[in-house]
């Protein structure tokens, strides 16, 4: 049977871990830990290497999701965890100093995969940070060629999650059906 | 303080600017309605993180000079300090709301005793309170940033009691469709003879008062208010919002009316004082501007499409809306992403998509009053349309991956 898997990306504390919990039909595997290095300032406990989450399928197939690790030192298993997915997710924590500065890392790191499946941005925490606003996301990516979905995400809601997920695959083929 | 049950304000202490938002998360969270977080000077309590550098500095001074606001210490060590009320790492709930309550108790008794001494003494200082309180505003706090990875933002805790702004999208199948949206009697807009008649006139409906009056305060850059014969709508042009105190039911039922000359002359929109602006309201009642407009263009529309566009001309989409945060009509996802791949006339998505044309009609009314779809004006677009779309190789397994998501949709 055919493995299918989304990928979740983003800086640390972005909600990758939380949009994995919304959609996850089983408890999704955590490999969290407390954190002993300069991520202890900013989260009692991180992702060291990845979360992982299933949707069950009719037919008795599954969808995999994964986590990337928000730390750069974990960046080899990226290319890894990528493999065979059919699509991004990158979530944006928009309360960080310069969530554009993140996304423009994480789109040139994921570039090869993205150009080959597609992108679904979600920015989060926009309750606490209203800017950048959804607008100047789209500006800047569109300075870069892009014209990806770009929403405001609340990893808690699986219904916000639900959205990105659906237009990450209208984005691959708008002819799906429901 | 508390006087009407609202939540204890408290200020952080030994947390840098990403603990001091976790913090926050956490007390709008598992701790709702009990705390917020609000600036140092004007809060009832303090929560000290003595973990940090700067936490045992704070608790230094604390211990040898005092500080006449009740303290909550968090540390990963077992702490006890008389008058201070000390919680082990990793914070619990329980033990959290345990504190706050303890605290808010205390506040109550201290305000009491005070009461008694001194009558007069209080009001004298609920005066003086209450000024500060209008004229500051002392319900935000900057965040001393120490990290660079993060910004300096305000933690507006009113921000997140604004639910309805910050709320997930309603998404619409087709069978609430028209429940929910509506028809025109007489008029069937998927018939492909009557499309020349299935458009309609922003201006005629509520949806043209609403743009009208959003381009002037917009304009102007100043809180406005458009009054309608029954409860006003309120602008606030620089945070994006609304204010509207209106039954949903019966706001679709209006924004659904044509208006007639007798409705529309009585229609005005008058700026809004500076008193009004920071008059205080209930929070769950204001909306994004976008959102707002775009749920009364839906109902306006009713499967029609705006008369300024014409449907033999292809037309662009200029980026994806904010749909988790907009009213999803049936296919609207499809509807984006076919058409951010390039311009298409507005018969020819729903041709592609094999859908009711009634479906790319009120999403083009929708995206049109957000300035999100335009004609294409390169000659390109209009003479080449684009092929039928490939299917995925892998459709059918994202067609069950939708199904389910569909079916699982809070």
């Amino acid at each position: 049977m055919s493995q299918f898997k989304i990928i979740f990306t983003g800086p640390v504390g972005a909600g990758k871990t939380t949009a994995i919990n919304s959609i996850s039909d089983t408890p999704p595997v955590k490999t969290d830990a407390s954190a002993s290095d300069m991520t202890k300032t900013r989260k009692s406990s991180t992702t060291v290497a990845l979360d992982y989450g299933v949707m069950n399928l009719p037919g008795g197939e599954k969808l995999h999701l994964y986590g990337t690790p928000g730390q750069e030192r974990f960046d080899f298993m990226w290319d890894i965890l990528v493999t065979g997915g059919i699509g991004l997710v990158l979530l944006l924590d928009n309360t960080r100093a310069d969530p554009f500065q993140d996304m423009r890392f994480f789109l040139d790191t994921f570039e090869k995969f993205i150009s080959q499946t597609t992108v679904a941005i979600g920015v989060t925490q926009m309750d606490l940070s209203s800017t950048p606003t959804i607008d100047e996301y789209h500006i800047q990516l569109n300075k870069l060629g892009l014209k990806p979905p770009v929403f405001a995400v609340d990893a808690r809601e699986k219904s916000d999650v639900s959205l990105l997920i659906q237009s990450l695959l209208y984005t691959l083929d708008p002819g799906l059906e429901g | 303080m508390d006087k009407k049950g609202s939540p204890l304000t408290v200020a952080l202490q030994g947390m840098d600017a990403r603990s001091s938002k976790m913090m926050a998360m956490y007390l709008h969270g598992p701790c709702k309605g009990e705390a917020v977080v609000i600036s140092d000077g004007y809060a009832d309590a303090l929560i000290l993180d003595a973990d940090s550098m700067s936490g045992q500095a704070f608790l230094k001074t604390f211990l040898a000079e005092g500080v006449e606001k009740p303290l909550i210490l968090i540390s990963l060590h077992e702490t006890h300090i008389e008058n201070v009320i000390c919680i082990k790492k990793p914070v619990k709930t329980d033990d959290m709301l345990m504190a706050l309550s303890q605290i808010k108790s205390r506040l109550t008794q201290r305000k009491q005793h005070e009461d008694r001494v001194s009558k007069a003494a209080i009001e004298e200082y609920r005066v003086e309170s209450e000024e500060n309180f209008v004229t500051t505003k002392p319900n935000t706090v900057e965040v001393i940033e120490e990290k660079p990875v993060l910004k300096s933002y305000v933690i507006r805790t009113d921000e997140q009691l604004k639910t309805s702004k910050h709320q997930a999208a309603m998404q619409l199948n087709e069978k609430a469709f028209g429940a929910f949206i509506g028809n025109v009697p007489g008029l069937d807009v998927n018939d492909p003879r009557q499309f020349a008649k299935a458009n309609y006139n922003a201006k005629h409906y509520f949806q043209g008062y609403v743009e009208s009056a959003f381009n002037v305060s917009r304009t102007k850059g100043q809180a406005r208010q458009l009054n309608s014969g029954w409860n006003p709508l309120l602008i606030f042009p620089e945070a994006n919002e609304i204010w509207i105190d209106v039954d949903e039911n019966q706001l679709r039922a209006f924004a659904g009316l044509l208006i007639n000359s007798t409705l529309g002359a009585s229609m005005s929109v008058t700026p809004l004082s500076q008193e009004l602006v920071d008059q205080e309201r209930i929070l769950e009642k204001y909306q994004s501007m976008d959102a707002f407009l775009w749920k009364v263009a839906c109902w306006a529309s009713k499967g029609r499409y705006p008369h300024q566009l014409d449907i033999r001309q292809p037309i662009y989409l200029k980026h994806w809306p904010n749909f988790t945060r907009l009213l999803v009509t049936p296919h609207a996802l499809r509807i984006s992403a076919l058409m951010i791949k390039g311009p298409r006339t507005l018969p020819n998505i729903a041709e592609v998509l094999n859908i009711k044309p009634q479906y790319v009609f009120i999403f083009a009314s929708a995206a049109y009053a957000l300035g999100l779809i335009g004609h294409a004006k390169r000659d390109a677009d209009v003479l080449f349309q684009p092929p039928e779309i490939k299917p995925n190789k892998n459709q059918s397994i994202l067609g069950r991956i939708i199904s389910t998501l569909l079916g699982k949709k809070a």
